[in-house]
């Protein structure tokens, strides 16, 4: 086949030809480029989302959800001053996204598509109950990020689908947010990632949010974490509790970053790095 | 063999033509058909930022940039920076400070500085830090470089 690169201005258009046999998307291509060049993949056909206007707005919907178009690009979602509190999560993960130039580049579609596991977006968004909107063949429809991630560097995405946008759900009153990364140097990939929502009233954590990043093929979420979290409170024994419920469930790997024994050592000390700087974060309702 | 498109680009405020194929990065055709070469190939991954220009004002990756996608675009690469010959502060910085060794990383240092300058006009140590993290020097401790854009940001130049 010879190659081509499309340009497509409508989102039909784009569909039309994703469904072409060998036809790939291209977004911010901070991923897919490198790896053209690395001959680690070869497509035969392009289609650059670039031009799709409707790919790229932020907007809120009227029950207060965010949504963040595919081709935002994470210097824009880093410094979208819409996202407060619980939603906060998301910007404050793509503020964390390698370094100033990549984040010119990359956007929250592509990242999430391409699901690198010590990415920073897939915490994130698991934590913030996000929703993944996801428009194909078929038409359009919504996937929990919880279930978007579904394997080592495999998502929800069927073919000839694509990532439209990111909704992000609103968070009650009083809902704080932390993202606490471990990396080897500053823009890596993690070693390991702490993505926090809490709600907080009295004092009191009344609704616990945890995913980790980079410690198995998708976020790990351990709900009687979450739930010690909430009937104990935040004391240090209940977060030390907590960290080895959450290590027990890890599935990490050995790799150039970091051992999986290391991981399962490093998570608990995070979640407790996490949770002391939630705990001393003023919120409305405390 | 690949047929080649004609595109034209906007390279530092000129139009530029050039015979591309499909996939061709931006630095590919800035260094092989346009005879720009002060962008350079180092790692081709992204991950060094020696291939640093400028699209629409902002930092990026030329060798993950498609030429293809740039034709709406304004480039400017670190010949631009330059026009006539005559420095800009911050390459008056660099050589004033020492900051150039073997000078690879150079040309992608100056455009992240230049954009970290024009987004901040008084940036701390810090900030030059992470507005150049992306960039690698393998030849220095990277201070030199830090006080070359401090000292741009000065106007100490």
């Amino acid at each position: 086949m010879v190659a081509a690169l499309h340009r497509p201005e409508t989102l039909a258009e784009a569909l039309g030809l994703l469904a072409n046999e060998g036809a790939r998307a291209i977004s911010g291509g901070a991923t897919l480029v490198a790896m053209m060049n690395a001959s680690l993949a070869e497509p035969s056909v392009l289609v650059s989302l670039a031009r799709i206007s409707e790919l790229r707005g932020f907007s809120r919907l009227p029950d207060g959800t965010a949504r963040i178009g595919a081709m935002r690009l994470h210097r824009e979602t880093a410094e979208e001053s819409d996202l407060r509190d619980g939603q906060l999560i998301v910007a404050l993960a793509a503020r964390q996204i390698a370094n100033a130039t990549v984040r010119n580049m990359g956007t929250i579609g592509g990242s999430i598509s391409f699901a690198d596991p010590a990415a920073d977006y897939p915490p994130a968004l698991v934590a913030a109950h996000a929703r993944v909107e996801i428009a194909g063949p078929a038409g359009r429809r919504e996937v929990a990020a919880q279930e978007f991630f579904t394997g080592w560097y495999e998502t929800a995405l069927q073919s000839g689908e694509i990532v439209t946008a990111v909704l992000i759900p609103p968070a009650p009153a009083g809902t704080v947010a932390h993202y606490e990364k471990l990396a080897r140097v500053s823009g890596d990939f993690a070693i390991a990632s702490v993505a926090a929502v809490l709600q907080i009233s009295g004092g009191r954590p009344a609704h616990v949010c945890l995913a980790i990043g980079g410690c198995g093929p998708a976020p790990v979420r351990v709900d009687a974490a979450e739930e010690l979290l909430v009937s104990e409170g935040l004391t240090q024994a209940a977060i030390a509790r907590a960290g080895d419920l959450i290590a027990s469930h890890l599935d990490p790997l050995d790799d150039t970053r970091a051992s999986a024994d290391y991981r399962r050592k490093v998570v608990p000390r995070l979640l407790a790095k996490t949770l002391t700087a939630l705990s001393r974060q003023p919120t409305d309702m405390s | 063999m690949t047929a080649r498109l004609s595109v034209t680009l906007k390279i530092n405020g000129a139009e530029r033509t050039a015979a591309v194929r499909p996939f061709d990065t931006l630095l590919t055709t800035l260094r092989e058909d346009l005879a720009l070469q002060g962008s350079k190939r180092g790692c081709n991954q992204g991950v060094c930022g020696a291939c640093t220009v400028l699209i629409d004002g902002r930092p990026v990756r030329s060798c993950l940039s498609l030429t293809a996608n740039c034709v709406d675009a304004e480039v400017t690469t670190i010949e631009g920076l330059a026009p006539e010959g005559r420095l800009c502060a911050i390459q008056k910085a660099f050589v004033e400070t020492g900051a150039v060794q073997c000078g690879f990383c150079t040309s992608g240092m100056l455009l992240a500085a230049h954009a970290c300058l024009q987004s901040n006009a008084k940036p701390t140590a810090d900030d030059v830090k992470r507005a150049l993290s992306g960039n690698l020097c393998r030849c220095s401790g990277y201070k030199k470089i830090v006080d070359a854009v401090l000292l741009a940001a000065e106007g100490g130049i």
